[in-house]
C-alpha cells in the first residue's frame, strides 16, 4: 500500500493505493492520522477509489482508524468504496459504522451538515 | 682425522648454531629491542668460537710457522667480549623495560667501551708502540719539531706505558671488568624476576637465570684448571666444557625469549640448526678453497697472501645475506611449507575457535589466546546483543558486573568507523563525555580491536598493555587484524547456533500451540437425533485463526454450534480465538439468550485487544424437537441455509464484527429447518481461494455446487467442495485457514429409531 495525503476544505483526504493487507501498512496510516490529530486535524475521508482489494488485516487497520479518530473526537469518512470492500463491508455489518459517500467532494461536504 | 680438525668443526657449530639463533631471533621482529639485544648476545656469544675455529683453518693454509695466538686475526675473537655489555642491556630490558620513562638511553651504548678498549689494544698495540718509538726517536733528533713534539712524546710515552701494562694484565682487568658486567645482569634479572607477576615470564626469567648461571659455572671451572697444574684437564675436555657452557648460555636465552614472544621454540631450533649445517658446509667449502688459493697465491704476494684472504672473507660476508635468504627460501620450501610462527597461532586459535558454540567459552579462548601469545595483560570485551539490540561490557575475568553501552556514547561512534585494529590514544577526540571512555580510561586500555561483520559492528575487545609494558609493535597488529576476523566468523557461529537452537525452541512451542489448538476443536460432531453433522478446519500456517465448536447448551434439546474468524493469521489469531472459545463457552453456560452472549462476548473482546483485532462470528443454538435454529451473525460470511427444493435462505441477521467497536447491540433470528435441508457454515478462507488469474472461487460457486449436491449426505458434499476448491486453487497449503460445518437434517420417520440413542 503507498499513502498520499492532502487537506481540502480543512478536511484532511487520505489516499491508500494498492492492497491494504497488514503489516507496515498499519503503522503508515497510523502515524499520519496521529500527525494530523497532534494538528488539531480530525475531520478524516479515506478515499478508496484506488484500493483493490483489502484483507482482514487490511479491514483492522480502517477500524483501528475510525476508532482513533473517534476516541479524539474525529470523524473518519470513507469515499469511492469499491464493490468489492462495499460488500466487505456489508457481510462485515460495518456498512452502519462507517459513513460512506460517492466522491470526496461529497464527503467534505458532509462535515458542513 | 686429527683433533684438531674435529675441535675446529665442534666449534664452528657451536658458533653456527649461536649466530643463526641469534639471525632468527633478530629477524623474527626487527622492531622490538629484545629481540634485537638478544640477536646481539648470541652473535656475539658465537663470534668467539667462530673466530678461533675460523683463524684455525686460516693459519693452517697461510703460516704454519706462525702461532695463531700471534695473529691479527685471533685478536678480533675478543669481540665476543661485547656479549657481557650486551648481556647487561639484556637484563635491563628482560623480564620488564627499566628503560622506559628514561628518556634518551643512548648511555647504554657506553657501557660497551671497556671491551672497545680492550679489543682496540689487542688490534693496535704493535702499532702504537712503534709509533711512539718513531715519535721519541723524532723529539731526540732536536730541532724545532723536536721541540714542538716533546710534550705530545711525553704523553703518549707515559700512555704508552699506561696502555702496556694495561695490556699485559689485560686478562685480568677486563676478566674482573667482565665479571663485574655478569654479576650486574644476574642481580637485575633476579630482582626482574622477583617483581614480576606474569608467571610465564617468571618462568622465562627463571631459564634465562639458570643457563647463565650454569653456563658461567662450566665456564669458571674450565678456566679455573688452566691455572691449577694438579687439576689439568686434557684439551679436549677444556673444549667440550666451552662449548657446552656456550650451548647451554646462548640456548637458556634463545628460549627465553623465544617463549616469551610467541615463535614456535622448535620451529626455530630446528630452522637454526638446518641453517648451521648448511652453512658450516659452505664455510667449510670456501675455507678450503680459501686455503688452496692461499697457497697457490703465497709465491706471487707473498706475506701479503694473508690479507688478501681477509679481502676474501670481506666479500664472502657481504654475500653472506642474500646467500642467506637463498637458504631460507630452499630451507622453507623443502621442511616448513606452511608453518611459520604467526600462522601456527593462526591456526591454533581457528582449530580451538571453529568448534566451540557456547559464547562463554569462545570468549574465554579468545582472552587465553590474546593473554597467552601477546601476552596482553587484561582484554575486555564489548559485544552486540542481538536479543536486546544494546552494547555492553560482559562479564569476564577482568570485569565484574556487565555494563550496558549507551548507544549515543561518543567513544563508541568513534570505534563504529574503525575497521582494524587501532591505538587507544587515537581515539582521543571521542573520550569527551563518554561513560565508555571513563571505564577503558581507568583501566588504562592500549588497543581498540574492532570486530565487524561486513559493516556491522558486533563489538571490539578493549586490550591493556602488553605484560611488562613492552608495546605493541606493527607485527601484533597484523596479527590482530587476522585474528579479529577469525573472532567474528566464531563469534557470529555461536550466535547462528545459538538462534537456531532458539528457534527450534519455538519450532516446538508451536507445535504444542497447534496441539492445544486441536484439542480446543472437537473430536467429532455430537449425535444429535435426525442430524447429521460433519466439520473440518484447516489451518494455512502451524496455528491457525478459525475455530468451530458444538457447544452444550443448558436446555438439553438445544446444541450451540459456532464458527468464527479472527483477523490475521498465525499465533496471534490463534491466541484472539482461544480466548473467544472461552468467553463463549462461559456465556452461554450462563443460560444468556443469543443476543446477550453476542453483546457480551464482543464487550469482552473490545477491551482485552486493540480495534483493530477482531473475530468474524456466527453463531447459533439449534432445537432439535422444535427444529428452530436461533442465530446471530456478528459479521461472519453468510452460512447458507439450502432448503430441499434447492433454494437458498443466507442467515444474516446479527450485528458487526466482535471486538472492534464497543457497546454494540446484536439481533438474533430464528429459522425453522425442515427435513433434507442442508445447513452450510464456512470461512472465507474457503470463498477467497483464488486461481492462477485472481480470481475467486467465490459465494455464488460455493452456494451452486451444494445446491446441486443438496440431496447427498454432508460429508461427501464437503468432501467433494473441497476437492473442486483444490483444483480451482491448488497452493499448498491454502493461502487463508478453511473451516467448514455442514448439517442436514435427515428424515424424521427414518430417524425415530436412532433418535433414541
Amino acid at each position: 500500500m503507498r499513502l498520499s495525503d492532502r487537506e481540502q476544505d480543512g478536511v484532511v483526504i487520505l489516499q491508500p493505493k494498492g492492497k491494504i493487507m497488514g503489516g507496515p501498512d498499519a503503522t503508515l496510516l497510523h502515524d499520519k492520522l496521529y500527525e494530523y490529530i497532534d494538528q488539531g486535524k480530525k475531520n478524516v475521508v479515506v478515499d478508496l477509489a484506488g484500493v483493490d482489494w483489502m484483507n482482514s488485516t487490511g479491514l483492522g487497520i480502517l477500524i483501528s482508524g475510525f476508532t482513533t479518530l473517534r476516541n479524539n473526537d474525529g470523524i473518519l469518512k470513507l469515499a469511492n468504496v469499491t464493490d468489492k470492500i462495499q460488500s466487505l463491508l456489508t457481510i462485515t455489518k460495518l456498512v452502519s459504522v462507517f459513513e460512506a459517500h460517492d466522491s470526496i467532494e461529497e464527503a467534505i461536504a458532509s462535515f458542513n451538515d | 682425522m686429527s683433533f684438531e680438525l674435529l675441535e675446529t668443526i665442534a666449534y664452528l657449530l657451536t658458533g653456527g648454531f649461536l649466530v643463526f639463533l641469534a639471525i632468527t631471533i633478530t629477524r623474527d621482529n626487527f622492531t622490538n629491542r629484545v629481540n634485537r639485544v638478544t640477536g646481539g648476545l648470541l652473535l656475539f656469544a658465537g663470534l668467539a668460537p667462530i673466530s678461533i675455529a675460523v683463524g684455525y683453518l686460516l693459519t693452517q693454509g697461510v703460516s704454519e710457522t706462525t702461532p695463531f695466538e700471534q695473529t691479527t686475526l685471533y685478536s678480533f675473537h675478543l669481540t665476543w667480549e661485547l656479549f657481557f655489555p650486551t648481556l647487561v642491556v639484556f637484563a635491563l630490558l628482560f623480564p620488564f623495560n627499566r628503560l622506559k620513562g628514561l628518556g634518551n638511553t643512548r648511555w647504554i651504548y657506553l657501557l660497551l667501551a671497556p671491551q672497545l678498549i680492550h679489543l682496540f689494544l689487542e688490534l693496535t698495540f704493535g702499532e702504537l708502540n712503534i709509533l711512539v718509538t718513531n715519535l721519541e726517536n723524532r723529539v731526540t733528533e732536536g730541532g724545532l719539531s723536536g721541540i714542538f713534539l716533546t710534550p705530545l712524546s711525553y704523553i703518549a710515552t707515559r700512555l704508552i706505558v699506561l696502555l702496556g701494562i694495561v695490556k699485559t694484565y689485560s686478562v685480568n682487568i677486563f676478566g674482573v671488568i667482565n665479571l663485574t658486567y655478569v654479576m650486574i645482569s644476574v642481580y637485575l634479572l633476579e630482582t626482574g624476576r622477583k617483581l614480576q607477576t606474569n608467571p610465564r615470564l617468571q618462568a622465562q626469567t627463571n631459564v634465562v637465570l639458570w643457563g647463565l648461571r650454569l653456563a658461567l659455572g662450566i665456564f669458571v671451572i674450565s678456566q679455573l684448571t688452566l691455572h691449577f697444574d694438579y687439576i689439568k684437564l686434557p684439551e679436549k675436555w677444556l673444549t667440550a666444557l666451552r662449548l657446552t657452557a656456550l650451548l647451554i648460555g646462548g640456548g637458556a636465552f634463545a628460549f627465553g625469549i623465544i617463549r616469551r614472544q610467541f615463535l614456535d621454540i622448535r620451529l626455530v631450533f630446528r630452522q637454526s640448526l638446518i641453517y648451521t649445517f648448511t652453512s658450516i658446509l659452505l664455510v667449510g667449502t670456501y675455507i678450503f678453497l680459501a686455503m688452496q688459493s692461499a697457497k697457490f697465491l703465497v709465491p706471487f704476494f707473498g706475506a701479503r697472501a694473508e690479507t688478501i684472504s681477509y679481502l676474501f672473507i670481506v666479500f664472502i660476508l657481504l654475500l653472506f645475506p642474500s646467500i642467506s635468504n637463498w637458504i631460507d627460501t630452499i630451507i622453507r620450501s623443502m621442511f616448513m611449507r606452511t608453518r611459520t610462527d604467526y600462522r601456527n597461532i593462526i591456526e591454533r586459535f581457528s582449530r580451538e575457535a571453529i568448534s566451540m558454540f557456547e559464547p562463554a567459552k569462545l570468549r574465554q579462548t579468545i582472552d587465553e589466546a590474546l593473554k597467552t601469545s601477546l601476552l596482553v595483560d587484561n582484554v575486555y570485551f564489548v559485544l552486540y546483543d542481538d536479543s536486546v539490540g544494546e552494547y555492553a561490557i560482559l562479564q569476564s575475568d577482568d570485569y565484574s558486573k556487565r555494563t550496558v553501552i549507551s548507544r549515543d556514547d561518543m567513544l563508541l561512534r568513534g570505534i563504529n568507523l574503525l575497521d582494524k585494529p587501532t591505538s587507544y590514544s587515537s581515539l582521543n577526540d571521542y573520550q569527551e563525555d563518554s561513560q565508555l571512555a571513563a571505564i577503558l580510561n581507568e583501566r588504562s586500555i592500549k588497543l581498540i580491536l574492532p570486530l565487524k561483520d561486513a559493516n556491522h559492528l558486533i563489538g571490539f575487545l578493549a586490550l591493556t598493555g602488553k605484560a611488562a609494558g613492552y608495546r605493541y609493535t606493527p607485527e601484533d597488529y597484523n596479527l590482530l587484524a587476522v585474528l579479529s576476523n577469525q573472532m567474528v566468523i566464531a563469534l557470529t557461529n555461536a550466535r547462528l547456533y545459538a538462534d537456531s537452537l532458539e528457534k527450534i525452541r519455538l519450532q516446538e512451542e508451536i507445535s504444542m500451540a497447534r496441539q492445544i489448538q486441536l484439542d480446543l476443536l472437537p473430536d467429532k460432531p455430537p449425535d444429535i437425533p435426525n442430524t447429521m453433522i460433519c466439520a473440518e478446519s484447516t489451518p494455512s500456517r502451524t496455528v491457525g485463526g478459525d475455530f468451530y465448536d458444538f457447544i452444550p447448551v443448558n436446555r438439553k434439546e438445544r446444541m450451540g454450534i459456532v464458527i468464527a474468524d479472527a483477523s490475521g493469521k498465525g499465533m496471534p489469531a490463534a491466541l484472539l480465538i482461544a480466548q473467544i472459545q472461552a468467553i463463549l463457552h462461559s456465556e452461554v453456560n450462563n443460560g444468556n439468550p443469543i443476543s446477550v452472549v453476542m453483546k457480551n462476548m464482543n464487550q469482552q473482546i473490545y477491551r482485552a485487544t486493540s480495534s483493530e483485532k477482531y473475530v468474524t462470528l456466527f453463531y447459533g443454538e439449534y432445537d432439535h424437537v422444535s427444529r428452530d435454529f436461533h442465530y446471530s451473525n456478528a459479521g461472519h460470511n453468510y452460512p447458507m441455509l439450502v432448503r430441499e427444493c434447492g433454494e437458498v435462505e443466507f442467515l444474516i441477521e446479527g450485528g458487526p464484527i466482535i471486538g472492534a467497536l464497543p457497546g454494540i447491540e446484536y439481533q438474533s433470528a430464528t429459522v425453522r429447518l425442515n427435513d433434507n435441508d442442508v445447513l452450510f457454515l464456512f470461512t472465507d478462507g474457503l470463498s477467497e481461494a483464488m486461481d492462477k488469474d485472481d480470481v475467486e472461487y467465490g459465494e455464488p460457486r460455493i452456494r451452486d455446487f451444494i445446491v446441486e449436491r443438496r440431496g447427498m449426505d454432508p460429508e461427501v458434499i464437503m468432501s467433494e467442495l473441497v476437492r473442486d476448491v483444490r483444483q480451482f486453487d491448488p497452493t499448498h497449503p491454502p493461502q487463508d485457514d478453511t473451516t467448514m460445518v455442514a448439517i442436514k437434517i435427515r428424515n424424521g420417520k427414518i430417524d425415530s429409531h436412532e433418535s433414541r440413542l
